[in-house]
Formats: C-alpha cells, structure tokens, sequence
C-alpha cells in the first residue's frame, strides 16, 4: 500500500481499500471505532444524493468496532490476526441482518418480523473482522438492472448523479463508488452484481453457482441465484471471498467442495493463462465504449485470439424463461392478494411469469445444460474469456430504450443481455472497471472462468488493476 | 403464438391458478408473457435429443445421525 502521513485521519483511511484499513487497525495507526465512525459520516453526508443505503446499523457497528479494539488493547493475537479487522461494510438488503425484517427491496415485506440471525456469510464476514453499518437499496425481489425501486427511491450513480447506478444490487455497487464503505455484498441471478459493478466503476466478483451458501438470503431464482462482494480492488474481492468460502447444507444449491482461497495466488501474474475475446454475439449486442474497453484489456493482457460460444441467444432465452416461471411462481401468493403493492416496474413481469407452461420451463434447463457443455468444451483449450459487462455506459435514471448495434431495444432488461447467457451456466466472473472509453464514465468488463476457477479470475483482475487498465476511484461527491 | 392465443391461454391459465388480474395489469401481463413466448420459440427451436437432460438436479437428504 502507499502509505498514508502519520496525520492520516480515519476519513482518509476509510477511502483506501479494506486490505489497507485492516492493516492500519491491526498497527495502531487508527481504531476500529474512529473508522466506524468516519464511516457513519460519509454515508450521513452522501446519502442524500445517491440513495444507497435502506438501513443504517448504527449502534451495532459501534458495539462490534468497540469489542475490537477492546480485544487489540489487551493484546489479544486473535483479534490482531484478523483479516478484515475493524473494515465496515454493508449488504443488500435481501441478507437477514438480526434484528432487521428482510425487506429484499420491497413494500410487501416490510410489516414482517425482523430476521432472529445473520445469514452465515455476513456472519463469516464478522468473524473475520468485519464490521456491518448496514443495509442496501435493491430492485424489488431482484427484479430488475437499475435499481429504480419505487418504494425506497432510485439509487443514483455516484460518479453521475443523473444516472443509474444499475441493478438489482444498486445500491451495493453505489455505496463502494460513493466510498461509504470499501466492500459490500450483493447477489446476482441474471447479472445483478456484474451491471452495476459495471456501470459505478468498481470491482465485482459473481462466484461459480454453488459455491457460497445462500441461505439466510431472500431467494429469487434457486436455479440461478448467487451470492458476492463488491469492492475498489481485486485483492478486497479476493480477501472477501475468502472469508465467506464454505459449504452450508442449509441451501440446496451448494456445493459440497472444500474451500479454495485465492489470495495466496492473486499475485501469479498471467503465466501460464491461455486468454481468449468473446466475439459474436457479445460484440454484436454491445456498444463501441463497452467493446472498446474489453479491446484495451485484451491488449493490456496480449490476448488475440478470439472465439466464440455457440447460440448465446438460446442460452439468455433460457435464463430469461428460468428467471420468469421461478420468479412468478414464487410469488404466486404475494400476486393473488397483493398485486398493487408490487414494484410497478416488474409486477406485470411477475404476473405473466407464473403463468408460464411447465413445457417451456423444461425445455430452458435442457438448453442450459446443453449450453454448459459447450462451454466445457471451450474451456479445454483457453482459460479467461473477456466480454462487455454491460452494453453501454450508465444510462440516466428513467432511460426506456437503448440503441444497440442499430437495434433500438427495452433499456431496463437489455442492461443484462450480455451477463446473462454466463450466471446461466454459473461460470465464475470478476467484473473489472475501465476508464476512457466515455469521455467521463467507466464500462466493466467479464473476466471469465470455467466453474471453479475464481482464483484465475481474479488473477486477471489484479494483473490489470496493476497495470492501471482498471481502476475504481471514489467518486468525486 | 397469436396475440389471440396469448389472451386466451393467458385468461386459462389465471383462472386456473386462481391469480387475478387486474385490468390495469393487464395490458402489461399480456406483452411480457408475449416477450417470453419469443424467448421460449428461441428454446423450443433448439435441436436435442431425448438424452439431453434439464440442468435441475435433486440430491436426495439422508435422515440427521441419532444423537444419543
């Protein structure tokens, strides 16, 4: 890290990365406390212009900091080996928090009893350390790329004001730009950690299906439904995601697989790595700023080749179909005898998701499943694959139609037509930001692996971070 | 499928779950289950075999080991 003057105040140390602040707890040279609070502060004095944060857990975070530096004081070497000692950080607000109702982004759920626990990665999080400040604005049940949540106010995007922080984990994505804290968790079905790690300028990591627990999470799709952190940098993600690995029995979709950290071998550098651009369909659906960016780290990364998947549109109808019919059918209740009180923008959605034949249903899990094969096949001869994260840059907050490649298409699910063929097949993602491609905005590029290989994703990320092709600077508020 | 078809099967399938839909809803129900027509033509189109399987898998849950 560069170092900060001794004078540095816990406000400066709260805009470095969590790697950093933790290690500055772990010195001496700020308390866990000090930073709780410079954290309470900046979200005080930024939320009212980005609309991040649903719940601040104010007294909660000032106990844990307070316990924390109560354990350094009397030397405690636990306490001090730590890897996210004293580092704030905030959640989606689909994750249980104890004592919060779980509101996944909604009118509906807000009358409902508080959650009893933390669900087991925020829980893992404070075990390492970690200190919760609070809950994040969402689209409703997950439902969307933009975060206009009718109910709560739309998340604005802290590098432009008049522009969407995309969705659904907008407010993740937000929160990490607007420097309120450095790390956050989010979840991703479609996409929903990837758009708006793309469109606010920052790092996001969408792990392979199956491999961090979801339970203690409001589902949305169980077929498709992942878990992730947010951050300003690949060593925040990898540090991150290291301390949520583990397999929970508890959510039918995990996977029974020992835990494999990436942090030891972030820094290996690109030996070895066979690196491949994503062509067809990917450049075809994105505009010339998305597949600028993804050119500029391919040359960063020497990677020429460039290869293609077979029927990408088949495998996103697929997603889409999955997404609909479990969607739908999950909130088949809620849409009986509450239909009004649903988020206007994706009610209908929901409506005619749970009408869907069971045929079309089944026949979208058969594709997806001859789709994973055909990206096994791939991943025998490259190992990362580059693509566009979004089509665009942030679109302003309202925006119904996009013109893509000539196409003039819905604005709202078209932000996801390039990340949704991946989550389909659960490959594992790290979502890296690019600058200069727009005059003032960033577009995110997918570093993509086959399933398992988030240490390779990762890699990558560091590499271009390193050599300055990505970055995610707090925005200027 | 037709627009026809759409409001038909759409107005069977409400009643059959017991959903109603409100007239104000409607309008829009009826253009998203036509979007997801299209997308599952793109599927239906798809050639595979009888062999091809659905992705879903179900992991059978043995009973928790007796404590005593």
């Amino acid at each position: 890290m560069t170092a900060l003057a001794p004078s540095a105040s816990a406000a400066d140390w709260l805009l470095r990365d969590a790697s950093d602040i933790a290690r500055a707890v772990r010195e001496g040279q700020v308390t866990a406390t000090a930073i709780a609070h410079a954290c309470l502060e900046r979200i005080s004095r930024t939320e009212p212009r980005i609309n991040a944060t649903t719940d601040v857990t104010a007294c909660r975070a000032l106990d844990t900091a307070a316990a924390l530096d109560a354990r350094l004081a009397v030397g405690d070497m636990t306490a001090r080996a730590l890897p996210l000692l004293g580092v704030p950080f905030a959640v989606k607000n689909l994750f249980d928090v104890a004592g919060l109702t779980t509101l996944a982004g909604s009118k509906i759920e807000r009358g409902k009893p508080p959650a009893a626990r933390d669900g087991p990665l925020i829980a893992r999080l404070q075990a390492a350390g970690a200190v919760l400040v609070g809950a994040l604005n969402m689209d409703e049940y997950a439902y969307g790329f933009t975060t206009e949540n009718s109910h709560e106010g739309p998340t604005r995007n802290p590098h432009d004001l008049a522009r969407s922080a995309g969705g659904s984990s907008g407010g993740s994505a937000a929160a990490v730009a607007a420097g309120q804290v450095p790390f956050t968790l989010g979840s991703d079905t479609n996409g929903s950690i990837r758009v708006p790690s793309s469109l606010c300028g920052i790092f996001g990591l969408k792990p392979t299906f199956g491999r961090l627990p979801r339970n203690g999470s409001y589902p949305f799709v169980a077929s498709l439904d992942h878990l992730g952190p947010f951050a300003r940098s690949a060593r925040d993600l990898a540090l991150t995601y290291d301390a949520m690995q583990g397999f929970d029995a508890a959510d039918a979709g995990c996977i029974d697989r020992a835990a494999e950290p990436t942090l030891a071998t972030l820094d290996r550098g690109l030996e070895g790595l066979r690196i491949a651009t994503l062509g067809g369909y990917f450049t075809e659906h994105a505009q010339p700023e998305a597949n600028d960016a993804v050119a500029r780290v391919a040359t960063a990364l020497g990677a020429q080749r460039r290869v293609e998947l077979p029927e990408v549109a088949r495998a996103r109808a697929a997603a889409f179909i999955i997404t609909n019919a479990e969607g739908g059918a999950l909130h088949l209740p809620e849409l009986r005898t509450q239909a009004a009180d649903f988020e206007p923008l994706s009610r209908d959605r929901f409506l005619a998701g749970a009408l869907l034949p069971a045929a079309w249903v089944v026949q979208a899990q058969r594709v997806r499943r001859w789709f994973a094969h055909q990206a096994a096949e791939l991943f025998r001869d490259v190992d990362v694959l580059l693509a566009p994260a979004t089509p665009c840059v942030a679109p302003e907050v309202g925006t119904e139609w996009l013109t893509i490649n000539g196409q003039r298409l819905p604005a709202r699910p078209s932000l996801g037509l390039l990340t949704q063929p991946i989550s389909c097949i659960g490959l594992p993602v790290c979502t890296v930001p690019v600058w200069g491609c727009h005059p003032r905005l960033p577009v995110g590029v997918q570093v993509i692996a086959a399933p398992w290989r988030e240490d390779l994703v990762l890699r990558v990320a560091q590499v271009l971070q390193q050599q300055g092709v990505a970055a995610a600077p707090v925005a200027a508020l | 499928m037709t627009p026809a078809e759409i409001e038909a099967y759409v107005d069977a399938a409400a009643a059959a779950l017991q959903l109603p839909i409100a007239p104000a809803h409607r309008p829009g129900t009826l253009q998203y289950f036509a979007l997801a027509a299209s997308m599952a033509e793109l599927i239906a189109a798809h050639p595979l075999t009888s062999r091809d399987e659905p992705a879903e898998s179900f992991v059978p849950i043995a009973p928790a080991a007796r404590t005593s």
